[in-house]
This record gives C-alpha cells, structure tokens and sequence, in this order.
C-alpha cells in the first residue's frame, strides 16, 4: 500500500460522508466534487489514467455542474438570492477546497518522486484510451450494444417520473 | 484458441422490438397500436427462443449460455411478460393516451433484461441485464398517476435496488481480485491463496441477489412496492424478475458442492429458513391482498432455496417445476385482481364472491390452492416435488420447516375463500365489480386450466425439467479473455 494511495482513499471516504451528512445540497454538491476527484486519482495510481480522466471530465466535470444547474432552476422564482449567497459561504466551501489541494499536493509529490518501485499497476502497465477502445469494441462489443438498451430504459424511465411530476404542479 | 459469443435470439428480437416501439411513439403516439405491437414482440420473441442463433461474433468473450436452462427460463419470463401484457390493457392507468405507449415499451425492456440475466455466464451480462430489468421497473412502478404512495413505492424500490446493485459490484470485485476472471460464477474458495477474500465476494454477491430476490431479511421493500402500484406491475416485480434472478443465481452456483457446509451455503440455509417462516408470518396478518401476496411470494422464494440447496438430479428439475407453478398461480390471482376489482385490493371486498361472480371466485380458489399446495393443484405436485428432492438431499431439517410453515401458509390462502364464500356484512357497502375484458377473461380460464391439468397430469413439465442441464460459465481456457 503507497502513501498516496492511502491519503486519496482516505480524502475519498471524508469527502463522502460530508456528502451524506450535509442538509444543503449545494454543500454536498461541492463535497462530492472532491470525492470524484479523490477517486479520479485513486484510478490514475492504479495505472488507469483514461479513466481517471473521464472521472475528471465526465462526472466532476459536465454531471456536477448539470447538478448545480438543476438545483438552482428548481428554487426558481423564490426571492433566495439572500439564501443563495449564503450557500457559499468561506466556511462552507473551504473544506472541500483544502481536501482538493491536499490531493494537488499529493499528486504533485508522486509525479516528482517517480521512482523505481512502481506502483501495484495492472499487468500491461498504464491503461491508455486505445486500450479501453479495442476492448471495448473487440471483446465486449455485445455489451456495449447491450448497455445501451440499459441506458434506454434510464431514459425512458427518467423521462416518465419526471414529466408526470411537472404536470402535477400546473 | 478462438473464442465466440452469441447473443440469444430472445435478446435480439426484444432489442430489435423496443426499438420498433421507441419508432411508433416517435412517429405518433396510439396506445391501441403500441399494445399490439408490444404483444407481436413478445410473441416474436418466445417463437425466437426455439430457433437457431443467428448472432454469433468471432473472437469475443462468452456472454451467453447456450443451454436449456436459460431457454427454460426465458420461456417462463415471455410468458409471464405476455400475461402481464394481456391484463395491463383496458388498465386505466395503462390506457392514458399520453403515457400509454411507454407502458409497452418499459415492458418489453424490462423482459429484455429478465432474458438476458438467465443465460448470462459474464459478470457484465449479468449485471447488464440486471440493471435493464430493474430500471424500467422504476418507471413501471412509478406509473399510476398522482398517487403519492406510487412515487413512495419507486423511491423505495431503486433506493434498495441500488443497495442491493453495489452489493453485487463489491462481491465481483472482489471476487476478481481473487480470481482474476469476470466469470458469472461462484469462486471455488477451496484452492484460492486468499479463501477469505473469495467467500466474502461470494457472500455479497448472494447478498445482492436476496436483496432483489426479497428474501427476509432483505424483504423489506416488497409488500410497500406491491402496495403502492398498479396490478400488473406488481405481477412482474413479484413473478417475472423472480424468475430471471432465481435462473440466474442457480447458474452463479452450478459448479459449487452445495451439501458443502460453508459460509455461502451457510448464508443460503439461514435465508430460506427465515423466508419460509417470516414469509407466511407476514402474510398471516395482512387484509390487503396485494401484501398478502407479498408475503406469500417471500415464502414461496424460501420453498424454492430448499430445492436449490438439495443437490441432486432432482433440484434444478424441481425448481423449474415450481417455479413455473408459482408464476401460473401468482399471475392468476393477479389477473383475477386486474379483471374483476381493480380497486378492490382489501380481502374483505372479496365477501360473497361466490354468489356475485361463481367463476371468478373459483378461479380464485383454484389460484389460491394451488399457492397452498392442495391437490388437485399443480402447487401441491410442486410442492411434493421440493419434498422429494430435498428428502433425496438429505436436507430433513430444512423439509420440516417447509412443511410447518406451509401449514401456516394454509390458514391464510383458506382465508380468503372462506370469505369469498360468506355473504356480504350488510353495513359494509359491495364493491363494485367489472367484468374482465375478453383477453383476461382467457387468460384467467387458461391459467386455471393449466393449474389443474398440470395438477392433474404433471408428467410433461416433470419430463421437460428432467433434461435441464444448468452449464456454469466456460472455465477462462475456453474463453480466451478474461
């Protein structure tokens, strides 16, 4: 087990259970940005860099700020600027930010310190986006076909809740 | 050594038909045409399961069992998947002109996800068609419009459904840590360099899969869910996604020694101790009947472990028969419920049945005996088939739990013909009743047909679960990857 391991995992799991435990969402919103980034550097020490990337882009990145987005459409209309403004406080958006530079400072520290006792990677050394791509549409071709009927139903499902709870409210 | 995978022909033409019904509702929305065309894949579908398989792919990785079993169960899921079909329609949930059509869709997709779960031997096939059958079911059971316990009973159901999936993904993990292979099935802990470590991905997954099964004490959700929705969605979520998650878990444990006392088969002896009798208590005091029928269903869960658990020639042959007098018993009272008093789920609606509607009532009864194990049911047959497997087993203890709490189980099914067959209290108002459309009204006839024939003339089913051969996933030589 390295050291950095142990401070993402541990950065993860505290970043987590604020997540849970906060009574704003928009708190627990900025938490679970630095558990997704804790867990974007847990995979890029297991010597998954492609999808420590998509980690970063896809759900820190696009899925939390569509959350953000979602959370301030719905109190639409509410005179809560006053309330808004009182989300993002100093105290309340410091902790995540000193959990995300402990990560900084991890991650910098490794990069620096590359040294020749490598990291528990897989087999084949780093896992690269060519990698996933040919698994993905050699072996697991199938599957993929299969996952989107998966991510179908999602839709389909998704869609149905939510349009049945806007037109309750008119 | 080249390796191919092949996908069911069942799963091609319901992938192939969601995406005909995703087309009728982009082209405009009817719910008459998408019901029919909704029936016409599912009939494609069953005729597609006794044909060659088309799709193959050179070089991939085996996804798929090609054996009887998983044709078995996929039978039994297409059918199901049918009657729920035939009793949704004339639904006056179902029949609502602006949502109709995703009724039909969500159907075929979740039959989708129940086929493919039964042959899968890939941990990702698996959990692919585990997830397509529970997130149209979301959908589904979210589906009776502005009913506040409808949103409660799918809050409720993906909460614990996404318990019980990352459950499932922490045992596979696991589990590859151990063995470094992504194969549908469960670790031989005995030769492993890390036994602990085996058996605690074994346990999660098993935990997983009881969590979706409803099996006490993972049991919570299900009486809530069946309460809170509409009639034929709390068909498919207490027979069709039982189905699929029973054929799926008897082929996770097709290559372990069940007689084998360890923490699994530990884990599996305490839960269907618990189903059997904590099943039946609940059932004991409900008045609704779709709860009681939730208990029920648990119970009924717990019979089937004894079978499971009972190695031998007779239990994969036992199983199938009961799982097949189950779902044609269940699927009856359910149709029943849906044709006749779709808003009388209380069982004291239910008073003088026999006088108002003599067919309907001993339909019921035939439905309801059948669940009790009374001859000349087919449940008894099943249920003496259990007896016979698990005696062959040597699993006495567990038998003389079976029997104890299917004598509970007698008072509560008795029950409700006893109040079918008294006269109405006169200060309690008659519900009223409406008669099934046509389609239902066939369907309840051919459900009660098949009770008694299959009650009275097992030798059929008996002989077709005789040949099921349950293949457990290649071992990674054949495969080729991992």
């Amino acid at each position: 087990m390295s050291i950095p391991l142990a401070i993402y995992g541990l950065v993860a799991v505290c970043a987590a259970a604020m997540v849970i435990t906060r009574t704003i969402a928009v708190h627990a919103l900025v938490y679970m940005v630095a558990t997704l980034l804790a867990l974007a550097c847990v995979f890029d020490t297991l010597g998954a860099p492609f999808a420590a990337a998509l980690e970063v882009i896809v759900y820190a990145g696009a899925i939390m700020v569509l959350f953000v987005f979602v959370v301030m459409m719905v109190n639409l209309g509410r005179p809560d600027q006053e309330r808004e403004k009182s989300w993002l406080t100093v105290g309340t958006w410091i902790v995540p930010a000193l959990l995300a530079l402990i990560l900084l400072c991890t991650l910098l520290f490794g990069a620096s310190h590359v040294t020749a006792d490598p990291m528990p990677m897989a087999a084949g050394g780093p896992i690269g986006p060519q990698a996933v791509g040919l698994r993905l549409y050699g072996p697991y071709l199938l599957t993929v076909e299969l996952s989107s009927f998966l991510l179908l139903a999602g839709l389909v499902s998704a869609f149905h809740i939510g349009r049945r709870i806007g037109e309750r409210q008119e | 050594m080249m390796s191919f995978s092949f996908l069911p022909n069942a799963v091609l033409v319901l992938c192939v038909g969601a995406l005909v019904q995703m087309l009728g509702v982009a082209i405009g929305r009817n719910v008459a045409r998408d019901a029919v065309i909704g029936l016409l894949v599912l009939v494609a579908s069953l005729v597609a399961v006794s044909m060659p398989t088309v799709l193959y792919m050179a070089g991939s990785v085996a996804l798929f069992a090609p054996d009887v079993w998983a044709s078995y169960s996929a039978v039994l899921i297409i059918l199901s998947a049918i009657a729920i079909h035939i009793m949704s329609w004339r639904n006056a949930v179902v029949s609502d002109a602006t949502v109709g059509s995703e009724y039909y869709l969500l159907l075929t997709l979740a039959t989708l996800g129940g086929v493919s779960m039964t042959g899968a031997v890939h941990d990702v096939s698996f959990f692919l068609g585990l997830e397509t059958l529970s997130l149209p079911l979301l959908g589904l059971i979210a589906f009776r419009n502005g009913r506040i316990d409808a949103g409660e009973a799918a809050m409720k159901y993906i909460v614990l459904s996404g318990v019980a999936s990352a459950m499932l993904l922490f045992g596979f993990a696991l589990t590859y840590l151990e063995t470094g292979s992504l194969r549908f099935i469960a670790p031989n802990t005995g030769d492993m360099p890390e036994p602990l470590l085996a058996t605690m991905g074994t346990v999660l997954v098993l935990s997983g899969m009881f969590f979706k099964l409803s099996a006490v004490p993972f049991h919570l959700w299900l009486a809530d869910v069946l309460e809170g929705t509409s009639i034929p969605v709390a068909a498919l979520v207490a027979v069709l996604s039982k189905i699929a998650l029973f054929a799926a878990m008897v082929r996770y444990f097709a290559s372990v020694n069940l007689y084998m006392s360890g923490p699994a088969t530990n884990e599996v002896i305490a839960v269907a101790i618990l189903s059997m009798v904590g099943g039946n208590l609940l059932a004991l005091v409900q008045t609704d009947l779709r709860r009681m029928l939730a208990g029920s269903s648990i119970a009924h869960i717990g019979y089937l472990l004894v079978a499971f658990l009972s190695p031998g020639p007779l239990s994969f042959a036992s199983s199938a028969f009961y799982l097949a007098a189950y779902s044609v018993s269940t699927l009856g009272i359910f149709a029943l419920m849906a044709g006749i008093m779709p808003q009388g789920t209380d069982i004291r609606d239910w008073h003088g049945m026999f006088r108002r509607r003599p067919m309907a009532a001993a339909a019921m009864s035939i439905m309801l005996l059948s669940l009790a194990g009374i001859p000349p049911a087919v449940g008894f047959f099943a249920k003496f088939y259990i007896a016979a497997a698990g005696m062959a087993g040597g699993r006495l203890g567990l038998l003389l739990i079976l029997v104890m709490s299917s004598v509970i189980g007698l008072y509560y099914y008795l029950r409700v013909i006893r109040i079918m067959l008294m006269p109405a209290p006169v200060e309690r108002p008659e519900r009223e009743v409406t008669s099934p459309w046509f389609g239902n009204g066939a369907l309840i006839a051919v459900l009660a047909c098949v009770t008694l024939l299959f009650g009275v003339f097992p030798g059929t089913l008996v002989d077709l679960g005789r040949n099921l051969i349950v293949m457990p996933s290649p071992p990674p030589g054949s495969s080729g990857q991992p």
